[in-house]
C-alpha cells in the first residue's frame, strides 16, 4: 500500500478519538488493521487523548483563556493577510466628490450645523434685544432695549424685603425700605 | 454741559471719572408744597466699557414741606435724558408722615446704559409729579397717575393700620409680634417670582412651543364695586399674552379705572402674585351696569429661581377701582384673608414699613408707631 493510501494525521487523530463518521471510521479501521504504521500512529494519538484532561487540571495554565487568545491572534492574523493581499480585481477609479457625493456631504453638513444651532439655542424668548423689556434685575428694574437701559437700584437693601410689582400695562416696581432713609421706597419703570 | 459732553468722547475704555452736579436737572413747580434744601450726587460715575457708557448715579435730596397740612405721599418723576431711548421711570414715597416744616430727605439711584457719544444737557430730569395730603388733597401735574397709585397706597395704609391696632387690641404684643413674623416671611416668599414685561404684538415661541387660551377663574369680593364677568389670556410655556377680563360696574356711580390682580399656578400647584392687569382706556368711563373690557397687548414671561415657570392656571380679583370723582376703592382686609389672597400678595407698602419697623427696633416700637 503506497503511502498516499494512508489516511492523513487529521484522519487518525479522529479515528482514534472515536470522531469520524460510519463510512470513514469503517474504511479508516480496515486501513489500520493492516498497517502497523497506521496502526501505531492511532495508537500514540489514543494514548496523547488519555494524557490531556490531567493537563486540563494542571495548575498555572488557563486553557480555556489560552485558547480565546489563540482564537483572536488567528483572526487577527487573518485580518492582517486580507490586508496586504494584492487586489487582482480592477476597481474602476471614481473622483472623491462627484456632484451627488458633493450636494449629499454639504446638505449632511447644513443639517449639521442647524441642528446644532437650534440645540445650544436657550429658551425661546418672546422678544428680540430689540425690543424694550422691564424686568426686575438682583439689584433694580430697569427697561432695556439694544444698547440703552435705564435702571433704578435699591443696591444694599436684602433681596429678601424687597417686593416687585407688575402691571400687564409695562410697568414694573420695586417697593422696599431704603435702609439709609428708613422710608419705604416704590421705585417703577416703564416699558414705553 | 460742556463738561459732561466730554464723556462720552474723552473717556477711554475702563476709564471713570465723576458726574458734575449738572448731570442732574431738579424741577419744582413754583407753587410747589415742597421746597428744595439741598442735593447732591457725589459717589456718581461715568465708566466707558468698550463702546457703551455706563452712569451711575447716586442722588440724595432734601425737601422740607412748606404747607400747613401733613403730606402722606410724594411722586419724583424721572426721566433720562433721551426720553425715547434712555427711560422713563418714577419713584414714590408712600407712608410718608412730614408735618409743616419737616424736612422729607430722599434718595434716588440710578444707572444708564448708553452708547457712548457726545451729551448735551442734562443726563436725568427729576421732576415733582406729585404730592398726597393727609386729607387726601392732591398738588401735581400727575403724569404718571400719582394721585391714584398715592390715594390707594393711603387707604391700604389706614386698612392695614387699623388691622394691625385690632390686632394689638385683641391678642396683645405677642399676637402683633407673630403678625409681623408671618409678614416677613411673606415677603420673603413672594419674591421668588421674576416677570419680565414687554409690550410686543406676537411671541416669537410658537413654533416651538403650543400655545392656548386660558380661562381666569375669578375671587368675587362682596363689596367691590366691580364685578370680573369672564376673561382669558394666552399661555404658551411660562409666557402669557393679550390678557382681557370682562368687568361690570355694579356700583351706583360711574368707574374710571379698574385694576385686576392677577395670579398664576404652576404645574406643582405654587400660586404666585404675576401682577395686575389695569384698564388701558385713559378715557373710559363705565356708567352703573355697564360692563366693558380689561385688557392689554403685552408679553408676561414667568420665571421663579431661574427656570420657566409652566403656566397652568390663572385666577384674577378686583385689586383697585377709581370712581369717575377721583375716590378710590381697594379690597378690605377680610376680602383678602378670606380668599387667603393675603399669602400671595404682597404687603402694602404700610405693612412693610410697619414690619420693618418690628425687625429693626423690636414689637415696643411698633407699638408706640401704631398708638401715634
Amino acid at each position: 500500500m503506497k503511502r498516499s493510501h494512508h489516511p492523513d494525521p487529521a484522519t487518525l487523530a479522529l479515528h482514534a478519538g472515536g470522531d469520524l463518521g460510519w463510512f470513514q471510521a469503517w474504511r479508516t479501521a480496515r486501513h489500520v488493521e493492516r498497517c502497523g504504521e497506521c496502526r501505531d500512529e492511532a495508537a500514540a494519538y489514543r494514548g496523547m487523548r488519555e494524557t490531556l484532561p490531567g493537563l486540563a487540571e494542571a495548575p498555572g495554565i488557563q486553557w480555556d483563556h489560552l485558547a480565546r487568545e489563540m482564537r483572536a491572534n488567528i483572526r487577527l492574523g487573518l485580518a492582517a493577510g486580507e490586508c496586504i493581499r494584492e487586489v487582482d480585481v480592477a476597481v474602476p477609479r471614481v473622483p472623491l466628490l462627484n456632484g451627488f457625493r458633493a450636494a449629499f456631504v454639504a446638505a449632511a453638513a447644513l443639517v449639521l450645523v442647524v441642528t446644532g444651532i437650534v440645540l445650544e439655542r436657550p429658551t425661546p424668548s418672546a422678544v428680540s434685544a430689540g425690543v424694550p423689556v422691564v424686568q426686575a434685575t438682583g439689584e433694580g428694574v430697569e427697561r432695556r432695549s439694544g444698547d440703552h437701559a435705564f435702571a433704578l437700584m435699591h443696591e444694599g437693601v436684602n433681596t429678601n424685603r424687597v417686593t416687585y410689582s407688575v402691571s400687564a400695562q409695562g410697568t414694573m416696581g420695586a417697593s422696599y425700605v431704603d435702609p439709609q432713609t428708613n422710608l419705604v421706597t416704590m421705585t417703577k419703570v416703564y416699558v414705553e | 454741559m460742556a463738561t459732561i459732553a466730554v464723556l462720552g468722547a474723552g473717556l477711554a475704555p475702563a476709564q471713570d471719572q465723576p458726574l458734575p452736579q449738572s448731570a442732574v436737572k431738579i424741577n419744582l413747580p413754583d407753587n410747589s408744597p415742597l421746597a428744595f434744601l439741598s442735593s447732591t450726587i457725589s459717589d456718581s460715575r461715568a465708566t466707558a466699557r468698550g463702546a457703551a457708557l455706563v452712569l451711575d448715579l447716586h442722588m440724595s435730596l432734601t425737601l422740607r414741606n412748606t404747607t400747613a397740612g401733613r403730606i402722606h405721599g410724594v411722586t419724583l418723576r424721572v426721566v433720562a435724558q433721551e426720553a425715547t431711548l434712555g427711560g422713563k421711570g418714577s419713584v414714590t414715597y408712600p407712608s410718608l408722615n412730614v408735618g409743616p416744616g419737616e424736612a422729607l430727605p430722599v434718595r434716588i439711584d440710578m444707572q444708564l446704559l448708553r452708547p457712548s457719544q457726545a451729551i448735551g444737557g442734562p443726563l436725568v430730569q427729576v421732576d415733582l409729579d406729585g404730592v398726597l395730603f393727609q386729607d387726601l388733597s392732591f398738588f401735581g401735574p400727575d403724569r404718571l397717575n400719582s394721585r391714584r397709585t398715592l390715594t390707594a397706597c393711603e387707604l391700604e395704609a389706614r386698612r392695614d393700620r387699623e388691622h394691625f391696632k385690632r390686632v394689638l387690641a385683641q391678642g396683645g404684643v405677642e399676637a402683633l409680634a407673630r403678625e409681623m413674623r408671618d409678614s416677613l416671611a411673606r415677603q420673603a416668599e413672594a419674591g421668588q417670582l421674576t416677570v419680565a414685561v414687554s409690550r410686543a404684538g406676537r411671541a416669537v415661541t410658537t413654533a416651538a412651543i403650543p400655545e392656548h387660551s386660558e380661562e381666569f377663574a375669578f375671587l368675587q369680593f362682596p363689596d367691590s364695586p366691580v364685578e370680573p364677568l369672564k376673561g382669558s389670556a394666552v399661555l404658551s410655556g411660562n409666557e402669557a399674552r393679550a390678557p382681557r377680563i370682562e368687568v361690570r360696574n355694579r356700583a351706583n356711580r360711574a368707574v374710571k379705572y379698574v385694576e385686576m390682580g392677577w395670579i398664576v399656578s404652576d404645574s406643582s400647584g405654587h400660586r404666585y402674585m404675576a401682577g395686575s392687569l389695569p384698564s388701558a382706556d385713559r378715557d373710559m368711563i363705565l356708567a352703573p351696569g355697564k360692563s366693558a373690557p380689561v385688557l392689554q397687548d403685552t408679553i408676561l414671561s414667568f420665571t421663579a429661581k431661574g427656570r420657566p415657570v409652566q403656566l397652568q392656571r390663572m385666577i384674577g380679583f378686583v385689586n383697585q377701582v377709581e370712581f369717575a370723582d377721583g375716590q378710590v376703592w381697594v379690597p378690605n382686609r377680610d376680602s383678602l384673608s378670606n380668599t387667603s389672597l393675603l399669602s400671595v400678595l404682597p404687603p402694602s407698602p404700610e405693612e412693610q414699613r410697619l414690619s420693618d419697623l418690628y425687625r429693626r427696633k423690636g414689637v415696643a416700637a411698633l407699638v408706640a408707631d401704631l398708638n401715634r
